[in-house]
């Protein structure tokens, strides 16, 4: 055991007297700024991709599915060898890691544990919104949602008019065509249609949609740089939401070419491609990540690992304040673990989401905290992670 | 009244005459299993299709990978060819043919709706190449075949098709304490006997009580214990694609406990335990609250579900009369709820509305043309890809619990541009004589809706044969049923 719980998180009373101003929205000045949510579904091993270093009890338990060669991000933790998207905003100095977190939900079933990560809340299918959803309509960011995949998120839930991205093949009808459904929907009060047909109208007067095949363009890589090119407008969406799927590794998680890390870099893949086609824009923008849980330390029969509870979080992005691993870490012995079996979060992750939306869309973090997550007990964490 | 018939089916031809009574219509068909309208030669059962699950699988991660260690672009041509000598791109497109014939050529289109209902409830997921060769046939044999049973027979089929216990991993469910878990060569090797939770899970919370039956963490590992044991059976030769079978050498021992009841060890307990969760008040709940969902409202009532309920149990969930009971609620809310229809059943029902059932499903004579070794012809896989992007492929889905059956979840942008261009897209499925009838879309809104002349003003509106179909497919009149 090399570390041991530590407390970094000292110096919170500053961040409450900061957060005293009750200021709206500050954002009538300010430059347009962006916020990408990378879904990570399945739950995301923060352990296979952020493992701890020199630590026994680790090792001992996943000897089959360890990763090798991994890159040394300070004394404590490294970084899977294949993130080398992430790797270059680290360098950089605008990639973040926030380990030994979670959502507040511990029971691992996938569907419960998703609808919260979306919903934000502590009873699955009670919440019918997404926080950033919510928080968007209490920053009034109407039209401003995008996302890269066919059904809307629940994530973006709870403000209206979203638009998503995720192209067929063909062209679209005309535009007398497109009118006329358009009235029909009015008429018939018919309010998601007529939002919908609106999008289209837009997207047809943008000649968005190629005629070539789809498939390539639905690629996750590929979404990310359509994507960058819509958040880079001055009068584009501002919160853009991305899926990357298959992270339920039961069996033959793997060890560096494993199934695990084909998802990792699908996500990595997701992070570089942003970046470099977010061009200026990237020094305005939060890239994070959001799982439902993370995984069992231990390895499984069948070289997999269980659902579990504490995981990690990626960001990236200029308007991170530097590249850190912030952790409150728990230790890996048996008593320090969640039910003895998993990692402890001991960071709420919506307490770094609050303060993520809190920088992006310059709200106050205690109107987030009350009017996004109900006034739950969250931390400001927006001084440790994010610049001013 | 006439939208009864998209509701709990997918609309009338142009030419076909209104059932007077369509009550008994809709309840008659699900009275009894009718054979497959789909006449093609390749219907072969879950086993059958194993045996080029195990062909691919096998060939490609042991043979292939080992012939072309340091040849990737070797061994992604070996790995194409594989493919093709395997049908792995044709089986799914041939299967949704099947499902599709169900609903657009077959006199049963409300078992087909009620069908697609059910393979949704007991989803496989997409994983280990499953929706190429598997996903179809245990449609048919598991879930279709069993919807003249009790649900407790669908329940306990579904639990042990070697599809299902693939993808919910209950292969790697082996009990700590177990014969095989006890052995030595598993400490020499380092591979400990787990439990694995997943299929557990997935038994209480997605196919019976759901999380209303408020199981708790201690529930599903002992719902897991009981289900160890429950896998392919392993010989020495060969662990794939074999048949389920509960290897008691890999059973938990001792008693278990699930919400509440014990459980004696052994083969027999799987059974016992799921036909208590099926009795359980929670599971008619939730069975009765997902059909009116997915027939009728995206919130149902109270109202609407009781009935359902009772039916279940009067009849000790025997599924003809559990559907006969949801037809009948859909029937009674007919005119006053109209619910959004997922992709999948907007696009069966633009094409039997149309009257183009001649043009799809892609004809068996053409399917039945495919052989084994070759690509499979681009027009012979339109079903497949249409389906994916229209974002509800039945054999693809995300996750084990399926697609959602909320209109909000079919609500966006992208769906409905592809609702535009695949009404297009069905009008070029007509024939020729079809797309130059300038009656034709007279015919199918006299025949499919209460308000013809409404809606037939609107129509007219457009500029061609082709454009009417675009707007008649898209008015919320269509959408919703």
């Amino acid at each position: 055991m090399k570390i041991s719980r530590r407390d970094f998180l000292k110096g919170s009373a500053t961040t409450l007297f900061l957060a005293g101003f009750n200021l709206p929205a500050l954002a009538t000045v300010s430059k347009k700024k962006n916020l990408v949510v990378i879904m990570l579904r399945g739950g995301m091993d923060g352990l296979c991709a952020v493992p701890v270093i020199g630590d026994k009890n680790f090792e001992k338990r996943r000897k089959n599915i360890l990763i090798e060669n991994t890159i040394k991000l300070n004394s404590d933790f490294a970084l899977h060898p294949r993130l080398k998207g992430f790797n270059e905003c680290w360098k950089e100095n605008t990639g973040s890691i926030v380990h030994a977190t979670s959502i507040p939900y511990t029971q691992r079933s996938h569907f419960e544990g998703q609808n919260l990560m979306e919903t934000g809340g502590r009873v699955a299918y009670k919440e019918k919104t997404g926080w950033v959803g919510r928080a968007m309509k209490l920053a009034k960011l109407q039209g401003d949602g995008l996302a890269l995949s066919l059904p809307m998120p629940l994530l973006l839930r709870g403000v209206p008019k979203n638009n998503n991205y995720f192209p067929a093949s063909g062209r679209l009808p005309r535009k007398e065509t497109l009118d006329l459904l358009r009235s029909v929907y009015a008429e018939s009060s018919e309010d998601e249609l007529l939002e919908m047909m609106n999008y289209i109208k837009k997207r047809k007067d943008e000649q968005m949609m190629g005629g070539s095949s789809g498939h390539g363009k639905r690629k996750n890589k590929n979404l990310a740089k359509q994507a960058a090119v819509y958040l880079r407008k001055s009068d584009g969406p501002r919160v853009a939401v991305f899926e990357v799927n298959g992270f339920d590794t039961h069996a033959a998680q793997g060890g560096v070419d494993g199934t695990h890390t084909k998802c990792l870099v699908e996500m990595d893949d997701i992070i570089k491609n942003l970046k470099e086609n977010l061009k200026e824009a990237y020094n305005d923008t939060v890239i994070l990540t959001v799982t439902e849980f993370g995984r069992t330390i231990k390895q499984n029969g069948g070289n997999g690992t269980e659902h579990g509870y504490g995981t990690a979080i990626f960001m990236a992005g200029g308007l991170l304040k530097k590249s850190q691993v912030h952790t409150d870490w728990p230790g890996l012995k048996r008593k320090e673990m969640y039910d003895g079996r998993d990692l402890n979060a001991t960071i709420d992750a919506r307490s770094v989401y609050a303060s993520a939306m809190s920088t992006v869309f310059d709200l106050d973090f205690k109107r987030i905290q009350k009017d996004v997550f109900w006034g739950e007990d969250l931390q400001n964490l927006s001084d440790k992670l994010f610049k001013a | 009244m006439k939208n009864f018939f998209r509701k709990v089916a997918f609309g009338l031809k142009p030419d076909e005459k209104a059932p007077s009574d369509p009550l008994g219509w809709a309840q008659k068909q699900v009275e009894a299993i009718s054979d497959l309208n789909w006449k093609g030669k390749h219907i072969y059962s879950e086993k059958e299709m194993r045996k080029y699950w195990i062909t691919q699988r096998v060939e490609e991660n042991t043979t292939l990978r080992k012939k072309f260690k340091n040849d990737p672009q070797g061994f992604e041509r070996a790995e194409k060819q594989l493919e093709y000598d395997t049908g792995g791109k044709y089986w799914p497109n041939n299967e949704i043919c099947i499902r599709h014939a169900e609903g657009v050529r077959s006199n049963n289109p409300v078992l087909a709706k009620l069908w697609y209902f059910w393979t949704n409830h007991f989803t496989i997921s997409q994983t280990q190449r499953l929706h190429q060769y598997s996903t179809g046939a245990y449609q048919r044999e598991f879930i279709r075949a069993n919807m003249d049973k009790n649900f407790e027979t669908m329940v306990t089929e579904a639990t042990i098709a070697w599809p299902m216990i693939m993808h919910l991993d209950n292969k790697d469910n082996i009990g700590p304490k177990s014969e095989s878990g006890r052995q030595e060569w598993r400490r020499k090797e380092k591979k400990p006997a787990t439990l694995n939770e997943n299929h557990a899970r997935e038994l209480m919370e997605l196919h019976t009580i759901s999380p209303k039956g408020g199981y708790s963490q201690e529930d599903v590992q002992e719902l897991a214990k009981i289900m160890t044991g429950w896998r392919p059976k392993w010989t020495k030769k060969s662990d794939h694609g074999t048949d389920i079978k509960f290897m008691s050498d890999r059973h938990e021992p001792g008693k278990k406990k699930v919400l509440g009841r014990e459980y004696k060890k052994g083969r027999k307990s799987l059974k016992i335990v799921i036909k208590d969760l099926v009795n359980h008040p929670s599971c008619r709940e939730f069975i009765a609250t997902k059909l009116c969902r997915y027939l009728i409202t995206d919130n149902p009532t109270k109202d609407m579900i009781v009935p359902i309920i009772k039916a279940w149990e009067r009849s000790d969930g025997y599924l003809p009369e559990v559907h006969k009971a949801a037809i009948k609620v859909a029937f009674e809310y007919n005119d006053k709820y109209q619910k959004f229809q997922n992709p999948e059943n907007w696009w069966l029902q633009v094409i039997n509305m149309s009257g183009a059932g001649y043009a799809y499903p892609v004809p068996e004579k053409m399917m039945d043309k495919f052989q084994l070794g070759y690509p499979v012809a681009q027009n012979l896989r339109e079903s497949d890809w249409r389906l994916e992007d229209i974002g509800c492929h039945p054999y693809r889905s995300q996750q084990p619990n399926g697609y959602s059956d909320i209109s909000t979840d079919w609500l966006s942008t992208e769906l409905i541009i592809r609702r535009l261009m695949y009404a297009k897209e069905a009008f070029f499925k007509y024939k020729i004589k079809d797309q130059l009838d300038d009656k034709i879309h007279e015919k199918i809104i006299r025949t499919n809706f209460d308000n013809p002349d409404k809606i037939l003003k609107i129509v007219s509106k457009a500029k061609s044969n082709e454009e009417k179909h675009m707007i008649l497919f898209n008015l919320p009149e269509v959408l919703r049923a």
